[in-house]
């Protein structure tokens, strides 16, 4: 056994425990620390993908080596460790894209608080996705969302607590079908392991047993997942959790939380029930409906939002329609264009929350959408970085967006039932992203005038000003104009990592 | 002159009286733009005017004397197929005839008219250029180059039309120039569909159909001949695109009105026996729905105008309705389509352009001396103006259609035309209407003559020869038009001569019918 | 010629426009003649390759295995790329002194310098996909164009113009998917593209996505119910209006209609399905709606905006015909149009430029005062309106000669739509060639005492434009020949 291929049980362990050792740092001490384990982490991570594609084949890791059915198995694809790679670059940059407003926002004494929570945080997103074993999965599913409400109410404002208790609420009910339909799984198979739980399953299938208790399984595993990554109409918790909690809070909720449940029922999907299975149950047609749904009623009601970081929550609801759409659309090809959205979505979306806030912090921290006014020219590479989102949202080419919309549509083709609706919702839905997006680049470039600048003490930040945004703020630029541009070795790693779930 | 005879000759008047038209409405226009105080031309003007007109037309009747042959000219082509091409026929030389000669009268004329009227200079340039225009419509040799010319015609007649600048004027012209657009329009959907059908579009006696082609299509090409009757028919004051006549000659000034009722409304005339004889031939449309529609709605126009003209009080607006209700007279021949009824109809293009224009020229005088446009404001004028109202009662009885005059003529070979033809209902109709109309013609007309010699007991000026007649006017009047109205009384001048020679000239030809009876029976056999 | 130099015309503007803000110019003199030499090299290169088109493709990018970037100037991309490359220059020198009033020249010319590569990328793509990156690249260059008075007006227009060009690429987004899945290439091929035995029952949903399409790339070339944007966008400075919203930006939205309906789809497939029957009498439509909007309207430039979608329909319908004559129609239309509407709004830019004068009621007796400026706009007029020996009486001739012969009875309609339209046309021109030379006799010329015609920068433009409407109305056969070569060579595949 090479050495490398301890790497992803050792990050998972060095995430749980750095998390407590932030405990007895300060502030500033817990933030050097998260950020080098995120680096350590990621740099594992890599070095584990390429491992995987070194040898081709996925390997199944367990801890202490208990054989199944007692120990507890790790197990790692192409996909997994491209995943875990891709979150600790979004994490890095959204935790320093975001360290002024937590110096501001949060307490001084809590500030090590927060570094816990985005330690814990991905601890459990690098469990969820690297793990092999149902109710690990379930473990983790809780912790990360007791440290995501951590990360809503750290800003300790009215706001913030509502939207924590609904978060949390919400997600619990979430967590709860997740676990009734774990248990119906284990107590259908007798198996929390997800590889061995498939073997039991397709025997299921084939005898025709238990059609219906596996069916219900199916349902509540999908909804309680769907109810935590706010598939429309479940999405009633986060523009509150998005929109009013400090800016790396927001942009790791919308970009990775989310995306772990996701890929997690990806995961069972394909390592848990079977995707044959799946197919022919009924589930991936609500899941379609409600894609979307949510991809329309999303950018509806962001279209209505005046403040601008619900705005872009709300959009985060239609994207998530998106996802779900491709899993409707129930072939592989939905399956590697909504995995690639999960990708192309986090780095936008991460990108335009801390785009956002450069954009208010030269407007005087207004979120009000008319406060906006010529924002672009106070604050020239938040408004560059702001476009560039809004165009990779809309679609446009060059940027992640259009090449995740070219994948859905062309997926949509391989399923004769669905493919006017497909196309005709992703129409729309570009359009109505193109109304609230571009309204507001059109908005932050619109001259204001210099009296209102001056009542309103809007002030002019420059790029030096505040390094670390701006820094995280190019990466991200970059990574969405190589996610557009060079889209292929990215869905090359997704079609190959799918290749080994199966 | 080999020059000539290669067909040159035939540009030589339209471009020479083309020119200094546009030389003078450049001029003008550079003269406002400048804003020199330059008085409008004066004495040089209408030496220059009198001197390209009278050549012009020389040249005119160079080109069309029998003796010179058919001339033809290929300009150069506006499409891989269709060229810009002149060619002399024998109906062009009756219609650049009948244009030259009403063209110079009404032009010297003018030299007087319009000294009050202002901007001589571009009301002359306009008159010069529109007559090369017209010219070129006349020679035109197939129907895109007749449309090349006829819009231009329509362009050009505008300015003429709202000289003086009022609101009425302008509006009067905007509505003559779209009216006469929507009919070019309508034709022009028919040009494309014969362009389509035809073997050429160049005029050729008997038309050019394609009948292979058209086997099937009739249907198709049924309306597009249709569509270019009622379209040039907009031009011919045909029913339903005749109200722009109305508007627009009570707006223009006289010597314009005149052209206008006399030759511009012929030029609809003109392309639509183009259109009918030269290029779908008369076979086509004979018996089908499109000839009873055409003949309904000439002989609706021919009442409607009539009864129109009849409850008009304005002068040149009664004279505007004659005329939509004359031109339709002459379309009706045409549409019975048989020879002797386009006989009549020729005949009535030659003997209505002189008489309307003796009609409108006339009307001329009585509003340049009076300053009066209704018809019941004449009475007593005879006594001021007796060569005038003489002029006038000659044309007004050749239009009615008492023998000997001119209209009889034309009248009796409509009637025996429609008589002649084989149209059911319309052999009768057409008489009876063309005779009611005649009627309602005398009716209209001669009241003013009535009321101008016996104005009648309680109206009677009080004796003492013209200047008395001045002296009411200048009573109801504003004072300086109507004193030039007194000093001019009574004088002989260049208007009265013009209208004098126009009138001798239309009473001779009707007194003497007998050559061009001849020449517009041979015209019809051809076509037939 | 190099297929190089293909690259070299398409981004040499784009690179020279984004310089434009960044060098240090002293003086103004010197950025116009910068740009102006950009423009002319450009225009320069583009004829030498449409004189010597290169025989193969250039690759430009790749973003998959299938999906590339490439450029190709084929015969139909030439006709596109002559119209731009000839009124391009001229434009832009119109631009210098125009835009002297309007401020912001930097950030303008950028984008206006821009904006001719990307419309060069339009008329050279080698593909559908190509094409639809440099359209929806089009939007976003034209945008801060629009948008550039930054009043309240030009935010909206520029928003409804944003929203309707990106709202129709996502349709036209449809179209392309179902060519790179249907289609045995995604390069525009002569007769489409089509697998016919792939396609087997999906003809009737093909057809639909075809209409998506056409009404998703139409939206550019303002085709109803997709024209409210462009009247609203004539808030942009007159150079904008006139070059893009009449010619560039629209034409390659027709451009594009037919690069799909003749080299993705194939009209031998289209021809006689209901399909297009729907898109032509949309066209037919929209010939008579733009004409009596913009008769009801009174702002000067939204006047001839209005008069552009009409005309830009004509286009439209011509391509609806599928013939082998309707699209010579289509295209000497696409041509002349290009030439009059162009020359029309810079005359209205003129006017406004002198004196500030937006509205048609207010141009009375203008035509005295500037007088250079009205005779050319009294041509203009005739020639849109038709009048035979200009420009505008060939396209319709052409046109008509297409709708006659395709013997289908909507087409005839259109005919006759066509020649509403005319008079329509008549009617909104000449009420304002009127208005400005007769004025009326109460009209006080010491009101407008003040006012001349621009200088030679303004009026040079005018004047060659003037001089091709004649040259073409008058003859007409080189461009019939060019045109039915490029035609036959649509056809032959």
């Amino acid at each position: 056994m090479a050495f490398v291929q301890n790497f992803p049980f050792i990050s998972i362990l060095l995430s749980l425990f750095a998390g407590p050792i932030s405990s007895v740092l300060n502030g500033k001490w817990a933030k050097r620390l998260n950020l080098f384990v995120i680096t350590v982490i990621g740099g594992m991570s890599a070095a584990v993908l390429s491992f995987v594609l070194g040898t081709g084949q996925e390997y199944v890791y367990t801890m202490g080596h208990f054989p199944a059915p007692w120990g507890n198995e790790i197990r790692v694809g192409i996909l997994e460790a491209a995943m875990a790679l891709f979150f600790c670059i979004i994490m890095f940059l959204c935790v320093i894209g975001g360290v002024l407003e937590r110096e501001l926002e949060i307490e001084e004494s809590k500030q090590n608080l927060y570094y816990i929570m985005v330690n814990l945080l991905l601890c459990s997103l690098l469990a969820l996705i690297y793990t092999n074993d149902l109710f690990t999965a379930y473990v983790f599913v809780e912790i990360n969302t007791i440290s995501a409400c951590g990360l809503i109410m750290i800003r300790q404002t009215g706001r913030t607590f509502e939207a924590a208790v609904r978060y949390m609420i919400m997600s619990l009910l979430g967590s709860g079908l997740l676990l009734l339909g774990i248990c119906f799984l284990y107590s259908l198979t007798g198996h929390l392991l997800m590889s061995n739980i498939k073997e039991q399953a397709a025997l299921l299938q084939a005898s025709g047993e238990y059609h219906i208790p596996l069916l219900v399984a199916i349902c509540l595993m999908s909804v309680g997942i769907a109810i935590k990554s706010a598939l429309y109409p479940f999405h009633t918790w986060l523009p509150d959790a998005y929109g009013y909690s400090t800016l790396s809070s927001a942009a790791i909720l919308s970009s990775l939380v989310s995306k772990g449940y996701i890929f997690l029922l990806v995961k069972i999907f394909y390592r848990v029930i079977g995707f044959d299975i799946i197919r022919e149950s009924k589930v991936i047609n609500v899941l379609f409906v409600f894609g979307v749904a949510g991809m329309i009623m999303g950018s509806v009601n962001a279209i209505k939002e005046n403040d601008i970081n619900r705005m872009i929550a709300y959009s985060s609801v239609a994207q998530i329609g998106y996802i779900y759409m491709g899993f409707g659309l129930g072939t592989t090809s939905g399956m590697i264009a909504s995995i690639y959205h999960i990708v192309s979505h986090a780095a936008t979306k991460s990108l335009l929350f801390v785009a956002a806030s450069g954009i208010t912090d030269a407007s005087a921290k207004s979120k009000n959408f008319f406060d906006l006014t010529g924002a672009g020219y106070r604050n020239k590479l938040a408004g560059v970085a702001f476009t560039v989102g809004s165009l990779s949202m809309v679609g446009f080419p060059m940027f992640s967006g259009f090449i995740s919309k070219l994948l859905f549509a062309q997926a949509a083709m391989e399923n004769r039932h669905k493919i006017m609706i497909t196309m005709i919702a992703l129409a729309i839905s570009v359009i109505l992203n193109a109304v609230y997006f571009m309204k507001t680049v059109i908005r932050i470039y619109t001259p204001e005038k210099k009296t209102v600048v001056v009542d309103k003490g809007f002030e002019e930040i420059s790029f030096w000003e505040q390094p670390a945004k701006s820094f995280a703020l190019v990466c991200f630029i970059a990574l969405n104009v190589f996610l557009g541009l060079f889209s292929e070795p990215v869905i090359g790693l997704i079609e190959r990592g799918l290749e080994m779930f199966a | 002159m080999k020059w000539f005879a290669e067909g040159f000759g035939l540009l030589m008047p339209i471009v020479l009286s083309g020119a200094a038209g546009i030389w003078l409405v450049c001029s003008s226009f550079l003269e406002h733009v400048r804003g020199s105080k330059e008085p409008y031309g004066g004495r040089k003007l209408h030496v220059l005017v009198g001197v390209v007109l009278a050549s012009a037309v020389i040249l005119t009747f160079a080109v069309i004397w029998p003796k010179a042959g058919e001339q033809s000219l290929i300009l150069f082509y506006l499409m891989d197929d269709i060229p810009v091409f002149f060619h002399v026929d024998a109906l062009g030389r009756l219609f650049a005839a009948v244009t030259s000669v009403i063209w110079l009268a009404a032009g010297f004329y003018a030299f007087q008219y319009m000294k009050r009227e202002g901007e001589e200079k571009r009301f002359f340039g306009f008159y010069l250029l529109l007559y090369g225009i017209l010219l070129a419509l006349d020679f035109a040799g197939n129907l895109v180059t007749l449309y090349f010319f006829y819009e231009l015609m329509t362009l050009c007649a505008t300015p003429l039309i709202l000289h003086n600048g009022s609101k009425a004027a302008i509006m009067a012209a905007l509505k003559y120039l779209f009216y006469s657009m929507c009919g070019a329009y309508c034709a022009l959907f028919g040009i494309y569909v014969l362009y389509q059908y035809c073997d050429t579009l160049a005029f050729t006696a008997g038309g050019t159909l394609n009948q292979a082609l058209a086997a099937g299509n009739s249907g198709l090409l049924q309306i597009a001949v249709f569509l270019m009757l009622i379209g040039f028919g907009a031009k011919a004051g045909m029913f339903p695109l005749h109200s722009w006549l109305t508007a627009a000659h009570p707006a223009a000034p006289s010597p314009a009105s005149a052209v206008l009722s006399a030759i511009i409304v012929k030029g609809g005339v003109l392309a639509v026996i183009r259109t009918v004889y030269n290029i779908v031939g008369p076979d086509f449309i004979r018996g089908t729905w499109v000839q009873t529609a055409w003949m309904s709605l000439t002989l609706l126009t021919v009442f409607m105008g009539s009864m129109l003209a009849y409850r008009e009080k304005g002068l040149k607006k009664r004279l505007a309705y004659s005329t939509i209700s004359q031109v339709s007279y002459i379309l009706f021949g045409l549409s019975l389509l048989v020879p002797t009824g386009m006989t009549g109809a020729l005949l009535h293009v030659v003997f209505h352009a002189g008489v309307k224009c003796v009609l409108f020229l006339a009307a001329g005088i009585f509003i340049f001396r009076t300053g009066k446009t209704r018809v019941d404001e004449y009475a007593g004028i005879g006594k001021s103006m007796k060569v005038s109202l003489w002029c006038y009662t000659f044309a007004s009885l050749a239009l009615i259609g008492i023998p000997p005059f001119s209209g009889f003529i034309s009248k009796w070979y409509l009637a025996q035309g429609a008589l002649q033809s084989d149209t059911g209902i319309f052999r009768i109709a057409g008489p009876v209407v063309l005779l009611l109309s005649a009627l309602l013609t005398a009716g209209y007309l001669l009241p003013v003559t009535i009321k101008g010699f016996l104005p009648g007991e309680g109206r009677m000026p009080e004796k003492g020869g013209d200047g008395d007649v001045g002296a009411e006017i200048q009573g109801c009047n504003s004072g300086a038009e109507a004193a030039a109205g007194a000093d001019a009384a009574g004088k002989p001048d260049m208007m009265s001569a013009a209208l004098l020679v126009l009138t001798i000239l239309t009473v001779l030809i009707g007194l003497f019918p007998e050559p061009l009876v001849q020449y517009a029976a041979e015209i019809a056999a051809a076509v037939m | 010629m190099n297929a190089y130099m293909m690259v070299i015309a398409v981004l040499l503007p784009m690179a020279g426009g984004v310089l434009i803000p960044l060098l240090p110019f002293r003086k103004r003199n010197v950025m116009a003649f910068y740009i102006e030499m950009l423009v002319l090299i450009t225009s320069a290169l583009t004829f030498g390759l449409i004189m010597n088109p290169p025989s193969d493709a250039f690759v430009l990018f790749r973003f998959t295995g299938q999906l590339s970037i490439s450029l190709k100037l084929d015969a139909a991309g030439s006709v596109f790329a002559v119209i731009l490359a000839f009124l391009w220059p001229f434009a832009t020198l119109y631009s210098f002194e125009y835009m002297k009033h309007e401020g912001r020249e930097r950030v303008f010319f950028m984008f206006y310098t821009l904006t001719y590569g990307v419309t060069l990328g339009i008329a050279m793509a080698e593909d559908i996909v190509t094409m639809y990156f440099f359209y929806e690249m089009l939007t976003m260059v034209t945008l801060p164009l629009v948008l550039h008075t930054l009043t309240r007006e030009a935010v909206l227009a520029s928003r409804t113009y944003l929203y309707y060009s990106l709202g129709g690429a996502a349709f036209a987004f449809i179209g392309m998917i179902f060519i790179l899945i249907y289609g045995s290439t995604s390069n525009f091929t002569p007769g489409g593209v089509l697998d016919m035995a792939a396609l087997g029952e999906k003809a009737n949903l093909l057809l639909f996505v075809y209409v998506l399409c056409f009404c998703g790339f139409s939206v550019k070339a303002a085709m109803c119910p997709f024209c409210a944007w462009l009247p609203k966008a004539g808030v942009a400075p007159t150079p904008v209006t006139a070059l893009l919203h009449a010619v560039a930006v629209v034409k390659a939205g027709a451009f594009a209609t037919m690069r799909i309906t003749y080299f993705s789809f194939g009209a031998d497939f289209l021809r006689g399905t209901w399909a297009q029957e729907l898109v032509m009498a949309l066209t037919v439509f929209t010939i008579v709606f733009g004409c009596s909007r913009a008769l009801k309207e009174t702002h000067f430039k939204r006047r001839l905006a209005w008069s552009t979608v009409s005309n830009l329909s004509y286009i439209l319908f011509g391509i609806t015909m599928m013939t082998p004559l309707g699209l010579i129609g289509a295209f000497s239309h696409m041509i002349c149009h290009a030439v009059m509407k162009i020359c029309s709004f810079f005359c209205a830019g003129a006017v406004i430029y002198k004196t500030g004068r937006t509205y048609i009621h207010e141009l009375d007796g203008l035509g005295r005062k500037m007088p250079k400026v009205f005779v050319i706009f009294v041509v203009a007029s005739l020639a849109l309106m038709g009048v035979p020996g200009l420009c505008g009486f060939v396209s319709k001739w052409n046109l008509a000669k297409g709708a006659v012969a395709s013997g289908n009875p909507l087409a005839y309609a259109g005919l006759g739509a066509i020649l509403i339209s005319a008079l329509l046309t008549a009617i909104y021109m000449l009420t304002i060639v009127v208005r400005a030379f007769f004025p009326g006799k109460e009209f006080d010329y010491g009101t407008i005492a003040d006012i001349k015609d621009p200088n030679w920068v303004m009026l040079l433009p005018l004047c060659v434009f003037v001089v091709v409407m004649f040259v073409i109305g008058l003859h007409p056969q080189f461009l019939t020949e060019a045109l039915e070569q490029v035609v036959s060579a649509v056809f032959q595949g």
